[in-house]
């Protein structure tokens, strides 16, 4: 019933580098920064094309796979690139390349670069091996070792609020990373240790209490990563603590793994006809609803423009849910071009916050009037980001949200299509007024305020990877339907999972 | 050469030997018996060596002492499970490369060598443990075990160090006088020490005193194993004692009652004489609540090395669950993290030793900031705590999946929630600890003015860090071992 797996070395490599990267780092930079900058950029870069050549046989039809290590007589760690897998992968890399160019201009200065680097690239390699993971212990190995490592991103800046912002996330993560081992203790003694299947993995007669425990423990778990209220809690202070580049990968997509694990979980390990005999889907579809309008309702008064966003987020990725919950080809589509999508979006955003906050010292919305006039650029990434957020053709945000509208029309339920616009319109009420402020107020922070900052456009390091991710949110959504490009892999994702 | 028989006997005999000619063969400074005791770890290890690769070739045999043939003499046997002397020799080894710095300055220089005399006879008592094969020789290697194990918890000499040794040796007294009680019971139910014999005697002997038995030798075997509510001398012996005996107290001693429990098992289930469900029950719920009191306990501690010895409580109540739930997946579970938690917790006990050593602080206050001074130390800890709360791929996560996955084939679906979630509990300290390292300003110029321990600190710090991670992504090696001890274990049921 599946595709024949070619075997491939790829995806190892894809993620073994930047682990050996990581360790490398310490004693590289003994050399000097330079030596280290250049040490990450070639690892990073060459993972994003190997990322690439892998989403570009997936979209081929080929799924690759690599076994790794025998963890237990039972189960191997295995890795297997679907296409659904491949575009995340993809996603994860070129947007981790994006922030790493981005950090060697925002950190400089910084203190404890080398944990900072040290930790960024080996988080490449974690969410990647879950991008790539082949079966559900692999996944959780994987989502385990990611969620805690980036502790330390998250706690970077050392600040009192940072602390207790990491603590707030450790807490927050390991419950749900518990939850989630849970599930999949349950799910292998009903099933036995499969590797992800359409269709599912568990059998529509295991116990029905036992399928709801599982269920309901895997969207629980991955529900706090992929921040649905109320387990959002972690995400709005996690946000404006860690630095900005990560922040932006933060954002773009380690809530998006969460979401990614919802997706697993849905059609590979349940599979659409048995989620919807059990019938708990219409839940999902109104916690995520739920979220999608509540969290854009609290964005709308949040004064700190990293706390804006990370709402925005949490607001963002429900929609990613909520297409799941539909249980239809298009919104699948829908839900699988979105994540990548946001993630550019999303992650321009943040590059934007942070420039402001280097350059400007703004932290704030209220500082940003008239800030147009001194970065033009930056400001009109800033609006052509926020604009495919709130879904305007021809952008990136439009696409997702078309197939996601169509999704559903095609399950039937019109109703939902408030739920959509209604996220669309919040998004621009909490999203356009800082375009406004930008570009028709007056500035506040007179010349005197910038003694630190210097008001005026970034360099090249710290610009172009905002340039780059602007340019992507433009290109996925002009070119959304040629060859290649995310709507293509996801649609055969989508089909591979309803197969 | 490699099926020599008398090798197992030696095998026992050269640490016992070794550690009676330390005194003798001493210098003024420590130094030469600690060239000597080195010399009779390795010879040791290396012997272990030799028997593992003879087990696998040849399956279990068994060495009849002085000619005597069971079950009328003493046997030993080495079978796939004895191959876990590897552990207590590498543990054994490295606590002793660990301690050249180490004793020095913890302990007055005249009581050096009675330190690694007392160190030898207590790897001699565990390893006799683990490969005789009668009850009475069992008892007999169990208080060469205990005594060598108060002994050294005092030696330092400090009040506080005779205070726990104390507590400890009253408490261990009690319960080696309850296993003498439960063995002889046995002994006189069916008029033999040889564990095979006694199984097969045992069937049809009257009920009443055969429970009494077995519940003399579990009181007895579950205090010297710290389980909740008898654990209370555990934290001050295990924070007191030098770190590298903190180590091996740990890592090894307190599994001596696990370890006995399971010749129980052997012996119960061999016999079909006895049915242990009620104990089991009681014992899974005593395991659940010494997880959470374990953990419970450590959130409150500031020092270090009490934070480790109430881990070892939560620890314990994990191996005491998966015992309990008597299904093959938990006894797996337990039995494979009887000797991952003896890296894990000797990783951590070395580790914390080396940063006590380095900066003279033992809170984590004190040890704020420690990790830009000792980077490696620092990052073994770290890896053997992630470790010790069973974040996947580590060798603590194991344990966690298959006491789990053994809760749910045992129908007790709540305790398999119980243990993530006491996991999630224990990692609370744990968190408290990587950021005191990392995250948080030193308080003076103390800890991060120090430098980095010195090599025979850091490298069996190193060494066993590397093994956490080792023996999580290769669980298969140690599994190849005890899946069919266990099957062996639960055949007798029919299969569990």
């Amino acid at each position: 019933m599946e595709t024949e797996a070619t075997r491939s070395i790829l995806p190892l490599l894809a993620f073994a580098l930047p682990l050996v990267a990581a360790v490398l780092t310490a004693p590289v930079q003994r050399v000097s920064e330079r030596a280290r900058a250049a040490l990450l950029l070639v690892v990073a870069a060459s993972v994003a094309v190997m990322t690439l050549v892998l989403a570009a046989g997936a979209a081929g039809g080929s799924v690759y796979d690599t076994y790794i290590l025998q963890l237990t007589p039972q189960i191997w760690m295995y890795l297997r690139v679907d296409a659904a897998g491949a575009l995340f992968g993809a996603t994860v890399a070129v947007l981790w390349l994006l922030a790493l160019v981005y950090s060697l201009g925002y950190m400089r200065g910084e203190h404890r670069l080398g944990r900072y680097y040290g930790f960024f690239i080996l988080c490449l390699a974690w969410t990647l091996g879950l991008a790539y993971a082949g079966n559900l212990l692999t996944f959780l190995i994987f989502y385990e070792l990611f969620s805690i490592l980036t502790y330390p991103l998250v706690v970077h800046e050392e600040t009192p609020q940072a602390m207790a912002a990491g603590t707030k996330y450790i807490v927050y993560i390991l419950v749900g990373g518990t939850l989630v081992l849970l599930a999949i203790v349950l799910t292998f003694f009903s099933a036995g240790v499969q590797t992800f299947a359409a269709g599912g993995i568990l059998s529509s007669e295991t116990d029905p209490a036992m399928l709801q425990a599982i269920f309901w423990c895997f969207l629980v778990g991955f529900g706090v990563k992929a921040a649905l209220v109320p387990l959002h809690g972690w995400v709005p202070d996690a946000h404006p603590a860690a630095p900005a580049p990560f922040s932006a990968v933060l954002s773009g997509v380690m809530v998006a793994a969460g979401s990614f694990g919802i997706i697993r979980t849905v059609f590979q390990v349940f599979g659409p006809s048995l989620l919807a005999a059990m019938g708990v889907m219409p839940y999902v579809t109104g916690v995520a609803g739920f979220t999608v309008l509540f969290a854009a309702a609290l964005a709308v008064n949040q004064d700190n423009l990293k706390r804006r966003l990370a709402y925005s987020t949490i607001s963002q990725m429900a929609y990613v849910v909520l297409a799941v919950s539909l249980l239809g080809l298009e919104s699948t589509v829908g839900a699988l071009v979105h994540i990548t999508n946001h993630a550019f979006m999303k992650g321009g955003l943040f590059l934007c916050a942070g420039l402001f906050i280097r350059r400007l010292g703004a932290y704030n919305v209220r500082q940003l009037d008239g800030a147009a006039r001194r970065m033009p650029i930056t400001a009109a990434c800033f609006t052509i980001a926020c604009l495919g957020m709130i879904g305007t053709p021809p952008l990136s945000g439009f696409t997702s949200k078309w197939y996601l509208g169509l999704g559903m029309l095609e399950t039937d339920r019109p109703w939902l299509l408030a739920v959509l616009l209604g996220g669309a319109l919040m998004a621009a009420i909490y999203l356009l007024p800082i375009v406004y402020r930008m570009y028709f107020r007056e500035p506040v922070i007179t010349p005197e305020d910038l003694t630190v900052a210097e008001g005026r456009e970034a360099p090249a390091t710290m610009l172009g990877p905002l340039v780059v991710a602007t340019a992507l949110t433009v290109l996925l959504g002009i070119g959304a339907s040629l060859p290649g490009m995310p709507v293509e892999l996801a649609r055969l994702a989508a089909e591979a999972f309803f197969h | 050469m490699i099926s020599w028989p008398p090798l197992l006997v030696l095998f026992v005999l050269t640490p016992l030997v070794g550690a009676v000619l330390t005194p003798a063969v001493s210098d003024a400074t420590g130094r030469r018996s600690w060239e000597w005791a080195i010399g009779t770890m390795l010879l040791t290890s290396a012997m272990a060596g030799a028997l593992i690769m003879r087990v696998l070739d040849e399956g279990p045999f068994s060495y009849v002492v002085g000619g005597w043939v069971a079950p009328y003499g003493i046997e030993l046997h080495f079978d796939e499970f004895s191959a876990s002397v590897a552990v207590v020799c590498l543990l054994g080894l490295l606590a002793v490369v660990f301690s050249r710095h180490y004793a020095p300055a913890a302990l007055a220089p005249e009581r050096i060598p009675y330190y690694y005399t007392l160190l030898l006879l207590n790897i001699t008592g565990m390893i006799g443990f683990i490969v005789t094969g009668d009850l009475f020789n069992l008892y007999v290697f169990m208080e060469i075990l205990s005594l060598s194990a108060y002994a050294l918890v005092a030696i330092s000499g400090e009040k506080t160090a005779e205070m726990a040794a104390f507590k400890y040796l009253v408490m261990g007294a009690v319960s080696s006088l309850s296993i003498l009680f439960g063995v002889g019971l046995l002994y006189a139910l069916t008029g033999s020490l040889n564990m095979a014999d006694v199984t097969m005697r045992l069937a049809g002997s009257a009920k009443a005193p055969l429970v009494v038995a077995f519940a003399a030798l579990t009181l007895g075997l579950m205090v010297k194993s710290a389980l909740f509510p008898l654990h209370i001398w555990l934290p001050d012996a295990h924070a007191i004692a030098p770190s590298p005996v903190s180590a091996i107290l740990s890592g090894l001693v307190v599994k001596v009652g696990i370890l006995g429990m399971l010749r129980m098992y052997q012996i119960a289930y061999g016999s079909g004489a006895i049915d242990l469900s009620g104990l089991n029950l009681m014992l899974t719920w005593l395991g659940a609540i010494s997880i959470v009191m374990g953990a419970f306990f450590a959130v409150f501690q500031d020092d270090i090395k009490m934070m480790l010895a109430y881990s070892t409580i939560s620890n314990i109540g994990y191996i005491v669950m998966g015992l309990g739930l008597a299904s093959s997946y938990s006894l797996i579970g337990a039995t494979v993290h009887v000797f991952n938690h003896a890296l894990i917790k000797a990783t951590l006990f070395l580790g914390a030793g080396a940063l006590i050593h380095q900066t003279g602080q033992r809170t984590l206050s004190g040890l704020a900031g420690v990790g830009r001074s000792m980077p490696f130390t620092t990052a073994a800890i770290s890896i053997g705590a992630i470790s010790i709360v069973g974040i996947p791929p580590t060798a603590g996560f194991l344990c966690k999946w298959y006491i789990a996955l053994g809760a749910l084939q045992a129908g007790q679906p709540l305790f398999a929630v119980a243990l993530v979630f006491g996991a999630l509990l224990i990692f609370v300290y744990y968190i408290r600890m990587v950021n005191a390292f990392y995250f948080r300003k030193p308080q003076d110029a103390g800890a991060s003015a120090v430098h980095e321990a010195p090599a025979t600190m850091l490298v069996p710090v190193l060494v066993l860090a590397t093994l956490c991670l080792v023996m999580g992504v290769l669980g298969s090696l140690p599994l190849s071992f005890i899946e069919p001890a266990v099957a062996r274990l639960l055949a007798p049921l029919g299969g569990g």
